[in-house]
């Protein structure tokens, strides 16, 4: 009564239960190998007690998955955990945290790269000026005096720039706190269940796919501007792509490692 | 006995059976329901989870051995499991006789066989 693949080994209650155990339970691959056997010595015991009690094996191994009880019991969390659609629903949460995470954390960073430009190539690099008419004296009067000083296109392009900058700020900051959350969910969520729910690396490669095609969109944008408007405003798509390409390469990374890394 | 009401007290049961020597799951079981003469019947797959709880709080300590010709891990108490034990066992003393007082004190004017059963 040995493990296989066989059509026998497939319908042996022990068999399955175990099948069962092994991708519901959480922790790390040592403490999974260990609870596995720790429960398949206990099964077996179970079977041999009831062989010796004079039932036929089948029912013994019946009778001992029965006195187990369910897996649930056995990893000690709520039986929703060992649900597939649960475990899918886990991985795609974990999946939108590393993905967005590290999105808004790209964005953040192209705020570091956006702030440079402004100061080797001016406010106008990254924000064009609103054409006349697209604003009023009103909107004049608020941007120069939080501007005082300067003109009404200057304290425009300021303002502009300093809501850029912010903005591009507050998403590392949200990113800082998705990753947070991944890596609280991620350490919450290890068990074979949620781990297998989608290919290995899936989160990695949607990533790696998403940063890049942000990043060809951005650039393209960027030497549109570049060409057409004589650069003005071409500091944002400039910028964006800059902090795409760092999550390109991010995402890539950690994809190769994933997939080469070894099983277990 | 429900096994909720049961698994509430799990820990103190399963550091008792442990006391009297070291033991693998499926011994601390057959233990837990020899001495408890088949009163505590709950999902066995329910100790697992507390004997590596007890475990990693260092109450128990585990080794894995091989045992009648299977690879099994041996749970032991540990100094700091005995002490809970001794800790755990003196409140659920002292909580059952004043359970049992309250109780007995109830049903004492009813006839035996309803104070009997109220008590089973």
């Amino acid at each position: 009564m040995t493990g296989g693949s066989s059509d026998s080994a497939l319908k042996d209650p022990v068999e399955e239960y175990l099948d069962r155990l092994l991708v519901t339970l959480p922790g790390s691959p040592r403490q999974v190998r260990h609870t596995l056997a720790e429960v398949e010595a206990h099964l077996r015991d179970a079977v041999a007690e009831g062989i010796a009690a004079g039932l036929p094996e089948v029912e013994a191994e019946a009778a001992a998955v029965r006195r187990i009880g369910p897996v649930h019991e056995v990893t000690g969390r709520s039986a929703v955990f060992t649900r597939p659609t649960a475990a899918l629903a886990r991985r795609v949460v974990l999946t939108a945290a590393l993905v967005g995470g590290i999105a808004l954390v790209a964005v953040g960073i192209s705020g570091l790269v956006a702030w440079l430009l402004v100061v080797v190539r001016g406010d106008q690099f990254l924000t064009a000026p609103w054409g006349p008419g697209a604003y009023t004296a009103a909107d004049c009067a608020r941007w120069m005096a939080g501007d005082p000083g300067h003109n009404c296109m200057a304290a425009m392009l300021n303002d502009h720039v300093g809501d850029v900058l912010l903005q591009r700020m507050a998403a590392g900051v949200l990113g800082v706190l998705a990753l947070s959350g991944y890596a609280v969910l991620r350490r919450r969520w290890r068990d074979r269940a949620t781990m297998t729910a989608l290919p290995v690396g899936s989160a990695e490669a949607l990533g790696a796919f998403l940063a890049l095609l942000a990043a060809l969109g951005t650039i393209a944008a960027a030497v549109d501007l570049e060409m057409t408007q004589r650069g003005a405003g071409a500091g944002q798509p400039f910028s964006l792509a800059a902090g795409a390409l760092l999550a390109t390469v991010f995402f890539a990374v950690r994809l190769r490692r994933v997939v080469t890394r070894p099983a277990g | 006995m429900n096994a909720e009401r049961l698994k509430g007290h799990l820990d103190m049961l399963l550091l008792s059976v442990l006391a009297h020597g070291p033991g693998h799951g499926y011994e601390v079981i057959s233990r837990l329901r020899e001495s408890s003469e088949g009163a505590f019947e709950l999902p066995e797959g329910t100790v697992y989870p507390a004997l590596h709880r007890l475990d990693g709080a260092g109450l128990l300590a585990s080794t894995w051995e091989v045992v009648n010709g299977r690879r099994r891990r041996v749970y032991r108490v540990t100094a700091a499991g005995q002490e809970a034990l001794a800790q755990q066992a003196g409140q659920w003393r002292a909580f059952s006789g004043s359970i049992s007082r309250v109780i007995g004190g109830a049903t004492a004017g009813l006839p035996r066989g309803i104070q009997a059963w109220g008590l089973a």
